[in-house]
């Protein structure tokens, strides 16, 4: 589809919030991100997908901080993110979902929970937040004193996704929110993902599931061997051959 | 022979209690930093130094000169934290690397000790009274070190469970990355953790001066058993080292009084070797690949 | 070639030493060095393949103590006895090793059962005070000036000696590395779990090294106890003398023939150093330089003085 005039894209492009430039990660002498550029906006929902091994997981971890990129710049809010450790970034308002929700093993649900809101500025409200929470995943309140490795895969995902939203976070990264799910849980998972959305969160999401992905999302990103390979809105996306044949499988 | 037998459990499981102390501290430490601080024995000697000094040497009152050994500790800890622990982590040493470490600098601060203070005993020569009870014989000081070390075990258990940093520390210890999403500073924590660390060595120095004479060898052999505890327990798990700490405590003080101390030092080593060999992982550990 | 050439240069020289200066303190500390270096050099044999032990005291203890008790009390010649005390140690060693190896204990598991069994010898040495002098330790009965009985006065036989025997140790370090049995162990030293997939008899060869290096061991420190007359169960066992080995290995650098002899000559130069200067002033002073030294070479040096000057090298070749 052909783009729009620039002018006219850019009065339409909203308040950007995390701006990636140029970026390139290495690991040790290892290249796996190359320049990439990439933005999410206010409220927006944003989705790369690509293989596995593209680098997507590393893109998440570098805005992070758990990862220092060699070059380019991460900037949210106009905060500069790329020298900063990961806790400050945290405080910034960006929270992350790693894959596979990396709970605490041995602490329990409630306590994961807590966690979340180790912020001062999120502390406070804590209890507000834990209610809330509660309102919308209401099984987490029925297991809150049970460990973390005892629920089942779904509901892990679940409750590391309500963990990310006790810091009360601007901006959530999610890093394959159905990696290992069966299909019906994939499907609950992204409904609650979608309640998020409407509560006017901006997300970024890396998911292998294009065609779920995309239905949440606003625009994407194409990502192959660590760089950018397309970039549309959703429906650029949807109507892709090569996606079409690629990714979506048909 | 019972009466003596009796004495020697009850008195074990007294001692198992600032063992217990002695295995927490260590478990915090490798649960949180994940290096065994091999020198932790030779910590509550220098603790005990400061005490003897305080109280020997400066005429301070005892119970004034184990005040000022928490904060003395403390800070000996976050030197160790500084000068030690965090070029072993920077150098990414393996744990051999950080076991030969830790290994030289008991050496290192053995020797100082020496120099410092000189090869003899020094003990702050307190005499608490005797208590009876039917025919078991306590030592004032081993009650009070007994209580107050579960006391503070207690008020630590509260720490780690009911406060957001002691939630923070415990997250640091299952899974460090995540925690850093969560916001938490490891940094911090870590200065935490060996600062806590160093004042328990000052605590249990101050439990052990009214027990014990200090001299600059003391350290090895509790550094020896609180290793041992710890492995017993399992690695890192606090429950663990809790109950090994009390078997330990029994198992030596009743060796001791039926053989000698040194076949009850060689049993407890035995019972060591056994574990690594059987159960690596210890009573309560998880396996984590070797 | 060259290093060939250097090499018996150096032993020439090393031996031709004592006409030229007829010194005996310089030939106790040069006797001391060789005797250690040998130790050190075996205990390396198991080192460098991974296999850190920190307590070899075990061996020590064994092998001294069986040598010197069955002399003194029944007059064996050390020669013999010391053939004994060194199978007792390997016995001890097929024991501890086999039981590790065949419970996959590796890496600082392994080197803490070790610690735990140097202190077990030197504990029991000590429990049968009756027989062994208990803390005090004992000493030999004095033959004079006896190749039977492995004694002198003079100075200068041990300095042979021993000499003789560090060549002999650094002899089976060539060997073993021109052995099947090195590229084995050097694949079980980097890999265990790859190793083992390629049917490499993984517990044999550590079992074959672990005894040699305890057979080694113990016979160094019936050396040692023949050249001093005197057993003690803190020099001689225990976890000083463990560490003292291990740290000596590695700051002259264990993965290296000559590391070991390098770390062992420049420890005891040192230690000797802080002794005649510092004198008893500061008893322990010079142990806690050589502490802090070790710490410090531990975290920035892990391949050890020697290794490192190798590196260096071999970087600008």
């Amino acid at each position: 589809m052909p783009r729009s005039s620039r002018l006219t894209w850019e009065r339409k492009r909203p308040a950007a919030m995390l701006e990636i430039e140029k970026v390139s990660v290495f690991y040790g002498e290892f290249q796996a991100i190359f320049d990439v550029s990439l933005r999410v906006s206010e409220g927006e929902t944003v989705i790369t997908v690509g293989p596995n091994g593209a680098g997507k997981s590393t893109l998440l971890k570098t805005i992070s901080g758990l990862l220092q990129p060699r070059s380019g710049s991460i900037t949210f809010l106009g905060n500069r993110l790329d020298r900063m450790p990961a806790h400050e970034i945290v405080e910034l308002g960006i929270a992350q979902v790693p894959e596979g929700g990396r709970l605490f093993p041995q602490l329990s649900v409630y306590e994961n929970l807590r966690v979340g809101s180790f912020l001062p500025r999120a502390r406070g409200e804590a209890t507000a937040t834990l209610k809330e929470i509660y309102g919308l995943f209401p099984i987490l309140d029925e297991r809150k004193r049970q460990y973390a490795d005892t629920l089942s895969g779904g509901e892990r995902q679940m409750l590391a996704i309500a963990r990310s939203l006790m810091s009360r976070p601007k901006l959530i990264l999610l890093d394959e929110p159905s990696s290992g799910l069966a299909p019906r849980v994939v499907t609950r998972v992204f409904e609650f993902v979608h309640q998020i959305k409407s509560q006017g969160y901006a997300i970024l999401m890396v998911e292998q599931n294009v065609r779920k992905g995309l239905q949440l999302s606003d625009r994407a990103y194409l990502i192959e061997s660590g760089r950018i390979v397309k970039e549309g809105p959703r429906k650029t996306f949807l109507e892709d051959d090569y996606i079409k044949k690629a990714y979506i499988g048909l | 022979m019972t009466e003596l037998l009796l004495n020697s459990i009850v008195n074990g499981i007294l001692l198992g209690g600032v063992l217990a102390l002695l295995a927490f501290g260590m478990n915090l430490i490798f649960g949180v930093v994940k290096i065994i601080h091999l020198a932790y024995g030779q910590c509550v000697m220098l603790g005990m130094y400061v005490v003897y000094t305080l109280a020997v040497q400066m005429h301070l009152p005892v119970i004034l000169s184990c005040i000022i050994a928490l904060p003395v500790m403390g800070i000996v800890g976050l030197v160790l934290q500084l000068l030690v622990i965090n070029p072993l982590l920077k150098a990414k040493a393996n744990p051999l690397t950080q076991l030969l470490a830790l290994a030289g600098l008991t050496i290192v601060v053995e020797n100082a000790a020496q120099v410092v203070w000189g090869a003899d005993l020094r003990g702050i020569n307190i005499q608490l009274p005797l208590i009876h009870i039917g025919n078991v014989f306590l030592r004032t000081s081993n009650l009070i070190a007994f209580f107050g070390a579960l006391l503070t075990l207690w008020g630590l258990y509260l720490f780690l469970n009911r406060t957001y940093l002691g939630l923070a520390i415990r997250s640091i210890a299952q899974d460090l990355d995540s925690a850093r999403l969560m916001g938490i500073n490891p940094r911090m924590i870590y200065f935490i953790t060996m600062a806590a660390g160093g004042i328990l060595t000052g605590l249990i120095a101050a439990f052990f001066s009214p027990i014990y004479a200090v001299h600059p060898h003391f350290g090895g052999s509790f550094t020896l058993m609180a290793f041992i505890i710890v492995v017993l327990g399992g690695m890192g798990n606090l429950l663990g080292g809790f109950i090994g700490a009390f078997i330990i405590g029994v198992v030596t003080s009743v060796s001791a009084v039926l053989t000698s101390t040194e076949i009850a030092d060689i049993i407890v080593l035995v019972i060591f070797i056994s574990v690594i060999l059987i159960r690596p992982q210890g009573l309560l550990g998880i396996r984590v690949s070797k | 070639m060259a290093a060939t050439l250097t090499v018996i240069l150096v032993f020439a020289a090393v031996g031709v030493f004592p006409y030229f200066v007829p010194s005996p303190y310089l030939l106790h500390i040069g006797t001391l060095i060789f005797i250690w270096s040998f130790i050190t050099t075996a205990w390396s044999y198991m080192g460098r393949f991974g296999l850190v032990s920190l307590g070899h005291g075990a061996f020590l203890g064994v092998g001294a103590y069986t040598t010197g008790l069955l002399f003194n009390f029944y007059g064996l010649t050390p020669w013999v006895g010391m053939l004994l005390g060194g199978l007792a140690a390997v016995g001890l060693a097929v024991v501890i090793g086999y039981a590790c190896f065949r419970f996959g204990v590796i890496g600082d598991y392994f080197a803490l059962v070790t610690l735990a069994l140097g202190e077990v010898v030197a504990l029991t040495l000590i429990a049968f005070r009756d027989i062994t002098g208990g803390s005090l330790g004992f000493t030999l009965k004095s033959k004079g000036t006896s190749l039977f009985y492995f004694q002198s006065e003079e100075k200068i036989h041990f300095y042979y000696v021993s000499l003789a025997f560090l060549i002999l140790g650094l002899l089976v370090w060539k060997w073993i590395d021109r052995s099947r049995m090195q590229k084995a162990l050097r694949a079980i030293g980097e890999d265990e779990i790859a190793a083992s997939t390629l049917g490499v008899g993984i517990i044999r060869y550590k079992m074959v090294i672990t005894m040699i290096s305890a057979f080694l061991t113990a016979i160094g420190a019936v050396l040692y106890a023949q050249y001093i007359t005197y057993l003690n169960p803190h020099t001689l066992s225990g976890v000083a003398p463990s560490l003292e080995i291990a740290f000596k290995a590695i700051l002259g650098g264990m993965f290296s023939l000559w590391g070991p002899t390098v770390g062992t000559a420049l420890i005891v130069s040192l230690e000797e150093y802080f002794r005649v200067v510092y004198g008893s002033t500061f008893v322990g002073f010079s142990q806690i330089i050589y502490g802090l030294a070790l710490v410090l070479l531990i975290i920035f040096l892990p391949k050890g003085i020697y290794g490192s000057v190798q590196d260096w090298f071999k970087k600008k070749a």
